[in-house]
């Protein structure tokens, strides 16, 4: 039983162009999801090459979601992406060759070698770096719509999670409270289907993680996540609605996780055929195709579009591997804060 | 006998108790299909079913209170936190209820808690945590350190005999890096008692986990006689033995891998200083991971693990004091 | 077009808990040329196969792990030469140990204890287990050879000092004399003897061994004696003893009379307060008074020492003795206990022997032996100088002095004032 609402996929031109997406705009995430993708395979190569220590996880599969939300998020928007949206990271502005730094644990990296992975984010850019405990971001998400509304900002927090971390309470505590304040926030449920090896009906009962919205008293939308163009427009809605006061939102972006959990993860235990299909639904793929369809992108300006993203990843990779190993000096830097750190946007 | 890997030696125990006893069941996630995030329930839940091996949601809660109400009902639950730093989300029922639960109501809460731990490979702040201080310090539980494959085996096996809820630290780089002769038998090493690593009457080093490995390293290259403790259990740790080696040696190291401030070495140091004030001929030193969270850049978390050379820094200033 | 260096391969890490790794195919040899990124090689470990891209593009120079081997994470596979690629600048793999060794300092221990003893002189402090070790065997740590930290003496030296026959505490040596670690230069006792049995010397008995010889071979020792009639001691004694024991639960024994009456006497005799320092004669004034103290079973002798003994009055004369007297049973002396003294008072007359000719603790100059009090017929002369027998508490008192320093005139003065005021005890004084 189905009671969230589900979303129509992307229409043509014209309707895209009544959401306020110009044909830059349109190419703008094309750009945006290659590069993501871009990002996320390097760094698979670089890691079985031993230049990334640690684990690496990557998001293919979520490009869409991820870069389709962050489109729609305003400037002063803020969001608690999750280890599946770097594509977030790349739209909202974050440059690729901190993030090859931040990989390899160099000092350039946003986390200065502290932290790893996609554990980064850019204060500036209304990031807030996420934790392995993945749910306890969804609170804080929170806590920041709340000082926009304490404060009368027409300000919106998005969080995001994936549907394993929508299992912990800190998921439904977060949500409840958002309700109940009608706090200006949009909360994004990356199923991609498998939590490690978890598989959806090990982790929830319900039809669609979305249906829950109701139980907390606010909207709920299933999207495919595949669409990217259907994401911003839901994004979009939804970000919008909570500016205006119209309180929180839960989009469930519906995606299959392409790789395994973790790059050392196979993945085995995902059919082989679920693989095959969705393949057939690439995110990429299906843009790249709708904008040849829809938007009449010429062979001249792919290669261009191409070109671009393959020079701006070998330059930042060149880049990233000039900056120095962090030094053991600054081990206990930051501990604690100073005064000149509430120096930021964020504390006018 | 058998030489097996330290994580092998963890598979085996466990899965003799569950062979033995109907009501020993594992919960957590990714422990069944997947045979565990780093295999040590490999197999188990082809051997045991789905329902005494129990891939839960992504639920730290669920996981730990369920096995808590399991075993007030008679199970002995052995509930898995996939990394040990996820067992912040399991406070709450870890240390109000099972902790408590026998000493305020009579009701014991017969669980294991196995927390892969420690670092050393680049995880970073959330998967390279040593928590054990934190819960030695909540009366009602019992933290247990295996640095041995023999231990690992003989611990875990104690760890679900013993009535109260146990905390089994495994430390994740020991998995496969350490091998060691194994008995293939069932056999129970006692919790609360402390192993002697090497036998040395210059200075003590009191250790548990990797540690003990690091130290072995270090007594190596210095010019003294080192004896290694290996304490095996946090709580109740084995104060006899280290006072009686203490009183031996009167020069002791007090090494962990957990940060320094309000870390167990704490305790130890201070406990011997009241004890074995009299015996004391250096002050007790203590060497551990400096006070910030675990970094993830190689050349950052070689600065914060004691490594071998920090440890024999340490006993070289001992050894001249 | 430079020639590049050589580029490693190494074995990647795989996940968290991975430490090794199998090469399970090369897809090029040695020779070959690869492209960055291109798949160089395929590997299997615990969690997963995958296939390692190459970091560089060149020739490959060599290859130094052969299919079917397994290594350790971070082993160096095999190496890229020539040409460096466009794309992957050559960079370390963070999973070899080839990072330079931080300069970093492992953690400082908290702050290093009391500055004692990274002072000059380390020997002036002492660790709880050496302070505890000197006071069971009755040893001046400041007479051990320290090998610590700043002179400092260790428990390792204590127990050798011990282990090689030190002397007890009694025994500070003589000024000219070698440290005190003495190894008595002696002929081996062979096996015994038809009638005979052998024990070892504790610790114990050859400090007192070697303390008595080293102070016969220093001081000149000449020994006089004077009998000094005890009555009125013995009656007020008698008088105070109730009040003292009752009010100050203290026995004002005979000794602290005589020792009461020895500071007094020693004020007008200095040198025999003194002491022979080099070439120099010390006088002091302070009387730190010792006290002879035989240990229970046998076991020897110790002397703790009252400090600052010439402010005291009889009741903490008294008081004085009986502290020292317990801690000495008690076992709880400190160093500081039995050394320092400048005078030391003894009693051979314990066992009711009337004479005798005690040795001098060095580096002091004298010694007052304190024999059995016993009642004997005495010719007293009356208040009309008749001579009358009358029965009193005669004590003998010797001052075994050291002829270098005091003088045998001297030290009969001594003795006379010394029985003066014993003879002549007033009931107010104190």
């Amino acid at each position: 039983m189905s009671i969230a609402r589900v979303a129509e996929p992307s229409g043509s031109l014209q309707e895209v162009k009544e959401w306020g997406l110009d044909r830059e705009d349109l190419l703008q995430i094309f750009r945006n999801m290659l590069i993501t993708r871009g990002v996320e395979e390097r760094g698979h190569i670089l890691y079985r090459q031993g230049k990334i220590p640690g684990s690496f996880y990557t998001g293919r599969g979520n490009e869409a979601s991820s870069v389709g939300v962050a489109m729609a998020m305003g400037t002063d928007d803020v969001g608690t992406p999750l280890h599946r949206d770097m594509g977030v990271h790349i739209t909202r502005g974050v440059e690729p060759w901190r993030i090859f730094a931040q990989y390899m644990g160099r000092a350039d990296g946003p986390a200065h070698g502290k932290d790893g992975n996609v554990h980064m984010a850019d204060m500036n850019l209304g990031l807030v770096a996420m934790v392995s405990h993945l749910p306890a971001m969804l609170p804080v998400a929170v806590g920041c719509a709340l000082a926009f509304r304490i404060r009368e900002e027409k300000r919106v927090a998005v969080a995001w999670s994936g549907e394993g971390a929508m299992q912990r309470g800190d998921a439904h505590e977060g949500m409840n409270f958002a309700a109940v304040r009608q706090l200006p926030v949009v909360f994004i449920c990356d199923n991609n289907q498998w939590a490690y090896s978890t598989p959806t009906h090990l982790e929830y009962a319900v039809e669609h993680l979305a249906d829950r919205a109701a139980a907390y008293g606010f909207e709920g939308v299933v999207v495919d996540g595949t669409d990217v163009l259907a994401v911003y427009r839901e994004a979009k809605r939804a970000i919008e609605k909570a500016r205006d006061g119209g309180g929180p939102t839960l989009i469930e972006n519906q995606t299959l996780r392409m790789e395994g959990h973790a790059v050392h993860d196979d993945a085995f235990y995902v059919p082989k055929e679920l693989f095959e299909r969705w393949a057939e639904r690439d995110p990429i793929e299906r843009y790249r195709t709708w904008l040849q369809t829809n938007a009449e992108l010429t062979d001249d300006e792919e290669d261009e579009i191409s070109g671009y993203v393959k020079k701006l990843l070998n330059d930042s990779l060149q880049r990233a591997d000039e900056s120095p190993q962090p030094d053991p000096e600054t081990l206990l830097d930051g501990v604690y804060a100073t005064p000149e750190d509430l120096d930021t946007p964020h504390h006018k | 006998m058998a030489e097996k890997t330290y994580l092998q030696a963890i598979s085996d125990g466990l899965r003799e108790e569950m062979r033995r006893d109907q009501r020993v069941f594992i919960l957590g996630e990714d422990v069944g299909v997947y045979g565990g995030a780093f295999k040590v329930t490999l197999g188990f839940q082809e051997e045991f079913g789905p329902w005494r091996v129990l891939d839960m949601p992504l639920s730290e809660t669920a996981i730990m209170g369920g096995a808590t109400g399991a075993a007030m009902m008679g199970m002995r639950p052995v509930a898995e936190m996939q990394f040990a730093d996820f067992v912040s989300c399991a406070w709450d029922h870890l240390v109000t209820i099972a902790a408590k639960q026998r000493w305020r109501a009579g009701t014991p809460v017969p669980i294991v808690l196995r927390l892969p731990s420690g670092g050393g490979f680049s995880g970073g702040p959330f998967h390279s945590q040593n928590p054990e201080s934190s819960f030695a310090h909540i009366p009602g539980l019992k933290c247990v350190c295996p640095a041995t494959p023999e231990d690992a085996k003989g611990l875990i096996t104690a760890a679900i005999e013993d009535p109260n809820p146990v905390l089994f630290f495994e430390h994740k780089h020991l998995y496969r890096r350490i091998k060691g002769e194994v008995p293939d038998e069932r056999y129970v090493t006692p919790i609360g008692k402390a192993r002697i690593h090497t036998e040395g009457d210059d200075l003590t080093v009191v250790t548990w986990g990797a540690m003990v490995y690091t130290a072995e390293e270090a007594a190596k290259v210095v010019d003294a006689s080192v004896e290694i403790i290996d304490l095996r259990t946090i709580m109740p740790w084995d104060t006899q033995a280290v006072l009686d080696s203490v009183r031996k040696t009167s020069k002791v190291l007090v090494l962990h891998e957990d940060t320094r401030t309000g870390g167990f070495g704490g305790e130890i140091a201070a406990t011997i200083a009241e004890e074995a004030f009299e015996d004391l001929d250096a002050p007790v030193k203590r060497l551990a991971a400096p006070d910030c969270p675990v970094p993830f850049s190689p050349v950052l978390e070689k600065a914060y693990i004691p490594q071998v050379d920090d440890v024999v820094r340490a006993l070289k200033e001992l050894i001249s004091y | 077009m430079a020639t590049g260096t050589a580029v490693d391969v190494v074995m990647p890490q795989m996940g968290v808990s991975v430490s090794e790794g199998t090469v399970t195919k090369w897809n090029k040899q040695v020779g070959d040329t690869i492209e960055a990124d291109e798949t160089l090689l395929e590997i299997s470990t615990d969690k997963v196969d995958t296939e390692v891209p190459s970091p560089a593009s060149g020739v490959v120079s060599e290859i130094l792990v052969q299919e079917g081997e397994t290594v350790n994470v971070g082993t160096v596979l095999a190496r890229i030469g020539g040409e460096t690629g466009a794309a992957a600048p050559a960079a370390e793999p963070p999973a070899a140990e080839p990072e330079p060794e931080p300069t970093h300092e492992a953690p400082e221990p908290l702050a290093q204890p009391a500055a004692p003893v990274a002072q000059e002189n380390g020997k002036s402090f002492v660790s709880p287990v050496v302070a505890r070790i000197a006071s069971e065997h009755g040893i001046d740590p400041s007479q051990v050879p320290g090998t610590g930290s700043g002179g400092r003496v260790t428990k390792k030296d204590i127990q050798a000092f011990i282990d090689s026959g030190a002397p007890a505490a009694p025994a500070a040596p003589a000024p000219a004399a070698a440290p005190a670690q003495a190894q008595p230069a002696q002929t081996p006792a062979g096996e015994p003897q038809l009638g005979e049995s052998f024990e070892p010397m504790s610790a114990m008995r050859r400090g007192i061994a070697d303390h008595m010889r080293k102070s016969l071979d220093t001081s000149a020792h000449v020994t006089s004696a004077i009998e000094v009639d005890m009555s009125r001691v013995v009656a007020i004694r008698a008088k105070l003893k109730k009040e003292y024991e009752s009010a100050y639960g203290v026995n004002p024994t005979y000794l602290a009379f005589i020792a009461r009456a020895t500071v007094e006497t020693l004020r007008d005799y200095p040198y025999v307060n003194g002491e022979i320092r080099s070439d120099k004669i010390v006088t002091k004034s302070f009387v730190n008074l010792g006290f002879a103290v035989e240990l229970a079973d046998g076991k020897g002798l110790i002397v703790p020492v009252v400090r600052n003994a010439e402010t005291l009055n009889l009741l903490g004369m008294a008081k004085g003795i009986a502290d020292i007297a317990k801690r000495a049973r008690d076992k709880q002396l400190t160093p500081d206990d039995v050394s320092g003294g400048s005078f030391t008072i003894t009693n051979p007359g314990g066992y009711g022997t009337f004479h005798g000719t005690p040795v001098i603790s060095q580096p002091q100059a004298a010694i007052l032996g304190t024999y059995a009090i016993v009642k004997r017929p005495w010719v007293i002369t009356d208040d009309n100088g008749a001579d009358a027998i009358a029965i009193r508490s005669i004590m003998n008192l010797t001052l075994t002095y050291d002829h270098r320093l005091v003088d045998g005139a001297l030290a009969g003065r001594f003795l006379r004032d010394l029985r003066e005021r014993l003879q002549t005890w007033g009931e107010s004084d104190y």
